[in-house]
């Protein structure tokens, strides 16, 4: 038992489901950080982005890695449609725009069962899984396959080439200047439509990317998605809703605790795990994490 | 009869002290105006009192019995309402609903035909009566201010703590809000804390006058007594 | 106008106690579908349309009501079962209500749902290790019984949701719903109000995951605590309008009679018109279809 736990093989298991938690919860990290929309439709854009790599795979042979540009593009348009087609005037008007940020919950679980729906329709419910880069090799007495290998590379790369981009980049600061300061940010001339539009997009392409690393690895169906949600979920939470750095690292300190969780339980026990900690973050830090201190 | 008595309260956020070994006491009937710059320390004193914010050391005393560590709702059941300096309407519900859940809830716990009283009788007081079945998020800055009043009447609290309730308002309101809040005096032997920005209103009505600077009394006495002290105005006019 | 709304619901539940005797099952399968809503959506209506928390984990109080059901229904008089049934789940309300209840607005939405997953899913792990994938019902009543008992719940969750909205408690509610710092000013008891709520909205989905179980005449708790069945019972209410006790009604029969129709053949056609009416009715008649027929009255 204390050799499982100590071997560089469930390491490199916990950093690769680390990655794409990481991954996963950047993309709804940015988009609650600036439209102040919690987007429980998210996962569905993985279960998306997998279904991408898989077509586009079985079909035409197309590699995994030019289906991460297609997905991205793809979800991208999706965050535009969702956008424009249900938030935009809404979140113009102050008054509609508190009525939305309630509802937006219940609006994106309606995106979501409609995007869930979709894909069984489409796609059957059946669970679909492809062969690429699946050979084992083994490097410093850990063997691990390429594509594991290259989702830990891609994920890992994707998530700090974001946080780099927010630090140095001129639309970085303007689009945490929004996350801190809606209003203020308005006044000195950040323009919040427009910031707001392309984090959707970028949060939503995200999220497809990170499916499609997904697929390489995992089987795919039109519900896969909710898992991913309610870990991204988990790992915003923990690290401080609109905090994108404290996300990235949280979503590897979860991949770490859910891997030795199971690995001390069993893989039966890994949604009671998940589940676990998102109630229990919920419950015992409410005040901390969402309302502040009242001094009215 | 003291009917308040705050003892010794400090109340710190992370490092900052918001107050600072205050005290004070209120006797029944008597006007006490609370004066100080933004920051000095007024709402939070405020909301030390009305539950909203637990003190980092000191007590609350409402006619000798401690408040401190009781819910807000608690502290209106026994006798004290504040009003919020940014208005609080129950804006989807109308303007009598609003002062009928304080009929129902307040101090008094009214039940059957005693609530339609209490409410008719509170609006009248703040001169409501004709916007009752108006929506409160309808109602004017004015008039929300007048509803907060409301509501603290038909709770039956015997103290009444209201925050800024002036601001905003313009001159004849202002007048207007003057005459209605003594008469609730005169007719009801009310005991009011006020906090007011409007330095002339505050001095009108006021029995006595207790300064705070950045957390801290530097002065306390007749509205004459605080025009005179030469801190307070330093304090206020540099 | 207004009259009519009591006579219609009275002839509903009229109606629905008399589906058996037409003689066709599926008249009284439809009954029963239809009553099973109203009682979900109702007693849903008591803690989310009075308070604004929007609870979107109703399935885990189905789900317990069904599972100590099926548990003590070989062993127990009928009446007793439905009685621990609506106990159960009101119990656990009790027991994770206050730390629940403390989270707010879209948290608050988020956190009922992960609760109910939650639950679910140590269900099916104590279902697995005691090896049970699935147990069948053998001592069921009658589809006829279960119909009226479903019936009287209905009814029940009606009166009920009625009984809230127009009592103090209701008012309380009300002010929580529209500012629950002022409502505490005010001297009411947020916490105890908001906790009470969830109680009694907790209890008939209980009983009503019982007769639901007994219908189908098996329990695997995958299905017993879907969240299928919690958004459903969000889309109903919302649909039909949170502002009176008819609203969630008029959702329940619209929805229940579109599932009678697409469910056994297109179930995700199904989905995702509950999804798009959720969402468009959220966005553009908040008021809800009660709110619509107000309106059509009040100019007619």
């Amino acid at each position: 038992m204390v050799d499982t736990l100590l071997s560089g093989q469930l390491l490199f298991a916990a950093l690769v489901s680390g990655s794409l938690y990481a991954l996963v919860a950047l993309g709804l990290n940015l988009v609650y950080g600036t439209l102040r929309l919690l987007n429980i439709a998210h996962g569905d854009l993985v279960m998306i982005g997998a279904y991408v790599a898989f077509w586009l795979f079985t079909l035409w042979a197309v590699p995994p890695l030019v289906a991460l540009v297609l997905a991205a593009v793809l979800c991208a348009g999706l965050g535009w449609a969702v956008y424009a087609g249900l938030f935009r005037r809404m979140l113009a008007k102050p008054a509609l725009a508190k009525r939305v940020e309630a509802n937006s919950l219940i609006l994106f679980y309606g995106i979501s069962v409609i995007l869930q729906n979709a894909a069984a329709l489409a796609f059957t419910a059946s669970p679909r899984a492809y062969r690429w880069l699946d050979t084992v090799i083994t490097w410093g007495g850990v063997s691990m396959t390429l594509n594991r290998l290259l989702t830990l590379g891609v994920a890992a790369g994707i998530c700090f080439g974001v946080l780099a981009f927010l630090r140095f980049h001129l639309f970085g600061w303007g689009l945490r200047a929004v996350i801190q300061r809606k209003d203020a940010a308005q006044v000195v001339g950040v323009n919040i439509e427009r910031v707001q539009l392309i984090t959707i997009c970028a949060g939503f392409a995200v999220a497809g990317m990170a499916g499609v690393l997904v697929s390489m690895t995992e089987q795919i169906t039109p519900f896969m998605g909710f898992p991913f949600t309610i870990v991204a979920f988990v790992v915003i939470i923990v690290g401080g809703l609109g905090n994108i750095g404290a996300g990235v690292l949280a979503g590897f300190a979860l991949g770490l605790v859910e891997t030795y969780g199971i690995a001390l339980t069993s893989a039966g026990y890994r949604s009671i795990l998940i589940y676990g900690i998102f109630v229990g973050v919920l419950m015992l830090r409410p005040e901390g994490l969402f309302t502040k201190a009242v001094r009215t | 009869m003291t009917l308040l008595e705050v003892r010794h309260i400090t109340k710190r956020f992370g490092g900052i002290v918001a107050l600072n070994d205050v005290s004070l006491s209120v006797a029944k009937g008597e006007i006490l105006g609370l004066m100080g710059a933004n920051g000095a320390g007024k709402t939070t004193l405020f909301s030390v009192i009305a539950g909203h914010a637990a003190p980092t050391s000191g007590e609350v005393l409402f006619k000798g019995q401690r408040l401190t560590g009781l819910s807000p709702a608690r502290i209106c059941r026994q006798g004290i309402c504040r009003t919020f300096q940014i208005v609080r309407p129950m804006a989807g519900l109308s303007v009598a609903e609003n002062v009928r859940v304080a009929a129902l809830y307040g101090a008094h716990a009214l039940r059957g035909a005693q609530v339609g009283a209490r409410v008719a009788e509170a609006l009248a007081a703040v001169g409501l009566a004709d916007q009752r079945d108006t929506l409160a998020g309808a109602l004017t800055l004015s008039g929300q201010k007048r509803l907060e009043i409301a509501r603290a009447l038909a709770t039956g609290a015997e103290l009444v703590m209201l925050d800024e309730v002036m601001a905003g308002l313009n001159p004849t309101e202002i007048a207007a809000m003057l005459d209605t809040l003594s008469s609730l005096r005169r007719d009801r032997g009310l005991t009011f804390v006020i906090v007011e920005h409007v330095i002339g209103a505050l001095m009108t009505l006021s029995d006595r006058i207790l300064v705070l600077h950045h957390g801290e009394e530097i002065a306390s006495g007749t509205p004459q007594e605080i025009g005179r002290n030469a801190q307070v105005a330093e304090v206020y006019f540099g | 106008m207004s009259a009519l709304w009591p006579l219609a619901g009275i002839a509903l539940a009229l109606l629905g106690v008399a589906a058996p005797f037409g003689g066709n099952a599926y008249a009284t399968g439809i009954a029963f579908q239809v009553a099973m809503w109203i009682a979900l959506a109702q007693s849903w209506s008591m803690l989310s349309a009075t308070t604004g928390y929007i609870s979107l984990g109703h399935a885990v109080f189905y789900g317990i009501g069904g599972y100590v059901a099926v548990l003590m229904v070989d062993a127990a008089p009928f009446p007793a079962v439905m009685l621990v049934a609506a106990l159960a789940p009101a119990v656990f309300a009790a027991v994770v209500g206050l730390p629940v209840l403390r989270v707010r607005g879209p948290y608050f939405v988020i956190l009922t749902y992960g609760l109910a997953e939650l639950v679910r899913h140590v269900v099916m792990r104590i279902e697995s290790a005691l090896g049970s994938f699935g147990r069948m019902i053998f001592s069921a009543p009658s589809p006829d019984a279960l119909l009226w008992w479903m019936v009287g719940l209905a009814v029940a969750a009606t009166l009920g949701a009625w009984a809230v909205r127009h009592s103090r408690f209701g008012a309380g509610l009300a002010a929580i719903r529209e500012d629950e710092i002022a409502a505490e000013t005010l001297g009411v008891p947020t916490a105890r109000l908001k906790l009470l709520a969830l109680i009694a909205s907790a209890t008939i989905p209980g009983a009503v995951g019982a007769l639901a179980m007994m219908r189908t005449g098996y329990f695997e708790p995958g299905q017993a605590f879907d969240p299928v069945v919690s958004f459903t019972i969000v889309t109903m209410a919302l649909v039909g309008g949170t502002d009176s006790v008819r609203g969630p009604i008029l959702g329940a029969i619209g929805f229940a009679l579109l599932s009678e129709a697409l469910w056994s053949n297109f179930p995700q056609l199904y989905m995702i018109v509950l999804g798009a009416a959720l969402i468009g009715f959220v966005l553009f008649v908040p008021q809800g279809l009660s709110g619509v027929l107000d309106r059509k009255g009040g100019r007619a």
